[in-house]
């Protein structure tokens, strides 16, 4: 072989073809094996956290490597159901993650069709203040924001949790970047036909924007199921408390009831898992927000 | 009225209307929150009415508090330690995804991704089953003859394990911001450096890796920042964040322990301004290089 890889030695050399074909199968399979070593590896945590809610309470601490359990028993599951909250801390979890998905994304939705369609004074300070307000870490505003809350009268309520979070800059940085590609000529035209800016924002803008809307939604949505630090400090009663702060309330203990942590994760984990095979582009594509919005 | 009704919605006002509602919670809860918290670091509560003025003593009380130093040299380790996984490893998997040299490759980007749609509350709930010291990892390191370690109760150990909950649950995403660089280097450069006879180790080296370059730093600039304001996973994996001689205290932690464990809103605030000068400082850099006011404004 006296060029490898290039085409026109290849032709000449029929053995080395086979040769180099040989090989490529060869590394195929090298590769693959270890992407399936590598993907049982990272499979553990989800396996072991399931299987551990479906062992017999005593079993779960001595399991050592044995991947099934002795006996499969959902009761933990009815432990979950009876000892604490739990059907409480789901409906939380999804009426706040709803809101605040619903809430975000309308006010970002609006406010990133301003910064894109429309020319006024203090549009670019507004935005680049915006932008800015992104290096903020939460942990600075944590006690500031704690006090707020108090004087507002919103501890242990869902406007509380919400709210604080709503000024979300992704989003409408997110919507922004989007709108710029909507046609003028299109807008020009419904105000041609009559509507006023706000109508022709619901009937025109809104149904255009769909991908973007259910993108962001997905993705707030997630955000905020998966939040513990804000809804820790607005919830103390256990019947007001989303699923991560249940959760976290039985964990933070130093004789953890595993039993109850794992059937409680378990469930608490399984509604994106199954979204995300029906709705992966709008998981993809809202993560990528994360970077566009820093990026850009 | 009707004179009212025009003005409202004429094209002069209504972005303004359209943008009221994002910016009076933008005032309310970020601006005025950051400067109450400025606030807040000069002062010293006695009670939620009481406060004095005190100057710049929680910030000399920071200095001299072993705690406080400990948590920043934490936050520094676990941020540089994923550094150290978190570019690497994402970035060659992604390369070997994007190769064709693996079979079934969607369904290995899939599982890869699961962990980044997990709880971190969750996640840190089932590591610290699993590095339990009869946990899974122990026993399975037992099967290659391994001693058990105490991965969470030593303090040499305790960083690791967080940096390990770290790969877990951030390689997925990595290896999606990756692959959009991936994706974006022309095919061309691949066919030309080939029929030159470059092999692939030159072809990773001389190509993919430098037009890489703003994709990587990119990932490095937010691992960074993300690193800095690590919570919950120490919080969950060491009860109420309270690890092993402090090994695993970080900034964030310490933070919220100040000020709802202890109630000292004023060290608390100070030590969330620290947190805000060096992330700003980070991002600064990250500016630098991506420009961002230099393509929007």
């Amino acid at each position: 072989m006296s060029a490898p890889g290039r085409p026109s030695a290849l032709i000449r050399q029929p053995e080395a073809v086979l040769h180099l074909r040989n090989r490529r199968w060869v590394w195929t399979l090298v590769i693959t094996a270890f992407f399936v070593v590598l993907a049982f590896l990272f499979l553990i945590p989800l396996y072991w956290m399931t299987i551990s809610s479906l062992r017999p309470q005593a079993e779960i601490f001595s399991a050592g490597t044995k991947l099934l359990p002795s006996t499969a028993t959902l009761d933990n599951y009815r432990r979950l159901l009876s000892d604490v909250p739990y059907p409480r801390w789901f409906m939380n979890s999804l009426l706040q993650s709803t809101g605040y998905a619903v809430v975000t994304v309308l006010i970002c939705t609006m406010g990133g069709f301003a910064l894109s369609k429309y020319r006024f004074r203090l549009r670019n300070p507004i935005f680049i203040l915006i932008l800015l307000s992104q290096m903020i870490p939460f942990h600075l505003l944590i006690v500031s924001l704690f006090l707020l809350i108090i004087q507002l009268g919103l501890v242990e309520s869902y406007l509380g949790a919400i709210l604080p979070l709503a000024a979300h800059p992704i989003g409408i940085f997110f919507m922004r970047q989007y709108m710029l590609s909507l046609e003028d000529e299109m807008l020009d035209a419904a105000r041609v036909d009559g509507a006023n800016e706000y109508r022709m924002f619901f009937s025109v803008v809104l149904p255009n924007v769909k991908p973007a809307l259910s993108t962001l939604f997905i993705l707030f949505a997630l955000e905020y199921w998966n939040n513990l630090l804000w809804p820790l400090i607005v919830f103390r009663q256990p019947q007001n408390m989303p699923l991560t702060v249940g959760i976290a309330s039985l964990v933070n203990q130093y004789r953890v009831q595993y039993d109850l942590v794992m059937a409680g994760s378990t469930l608490a984990t399984l509604p994106f898992i199954v979204l995300f095979f029906f709705l992966r582009r709008q998981f993809t594509e809202g993560f990528a927000a994360y970077g566009t919005g820093i990026e850009k | 009225m009707s004179q009212i009704k025009a003005f409202l919605t004429s094209r002069k006002i209504a972005p303004f209307v359209f943008l009221a509602p994002y910016l009076i919670l933008f005032s309310v809860f970020k601006v005025w929150p950051v400067i109450q918290a400025v606030k807040i670091s000069f002062t010293r509560f006695q009670g939620l009415q009481n406060q004095t003025w005190v100057g710049l003593q929680n910030y000399e009380a920071l200095y001299s508090n072993p705690r406080f130093s400990m948590a920043l040299r934490n936050t520094t380790i676990y941020t540089v330690g994923t550094l150290l996984v978190l570019i690497p490893l994402p970035l060659i998997l992604a390369v070997l995804l994007n190769s064709g040299r693996v079979a079934k490759g969607t369904v290995f980007r899939i599982i890869l991704f699961l962990p980044a749609l997990t709880s971190l509350v969750v996640v840190g709930s089932v590591f610290r089953l699993l590095l339990g010291r009869d946990g899974f990892l122990n026993s399975a390191l037992g099967l290659f003859g391994m001693e058990p370690l105490r991965w969470l109760e030593v303090a040499g150990l305790t960083l690791p394990s967080l940096i390990l909950l770290a790969v877990w649950r951030w390689t997925g995403i990595n290896i999606m911001y990756f692959n959009a660089g991936l994706v974006n280097i022309s095919k061309e450069l691949y066919e030309a450096a080939a029929i030159d006879g470059a092999n692939a180790r030159q072809i990773f080296w001389r190509i993919t890796l430098p037009l890489l370059k703003p994709t990587t730093l990119f990932v490095v600039i937010i691992s960074i920042i993300g690193g800095f304001q690590v919570f919950v996973e120490p919080f969950i994996l060491f009860v109420n964040g309270e690890s092993p001689g402090n090994s695993a205290l970080t900034i964030a932690v310490l933070i919220y322990r100040t000020a709802f464990l202890s109630f000292q809103f004023g060290p608390a605030a100070a030590m969330g301004v620290i947190l805000a000068i060096i992330i700003f400082i980070l991002s600064l850099i990250q500016f630098r290089y991506f420009g961002t006011f230099k393509k929007e404004a």
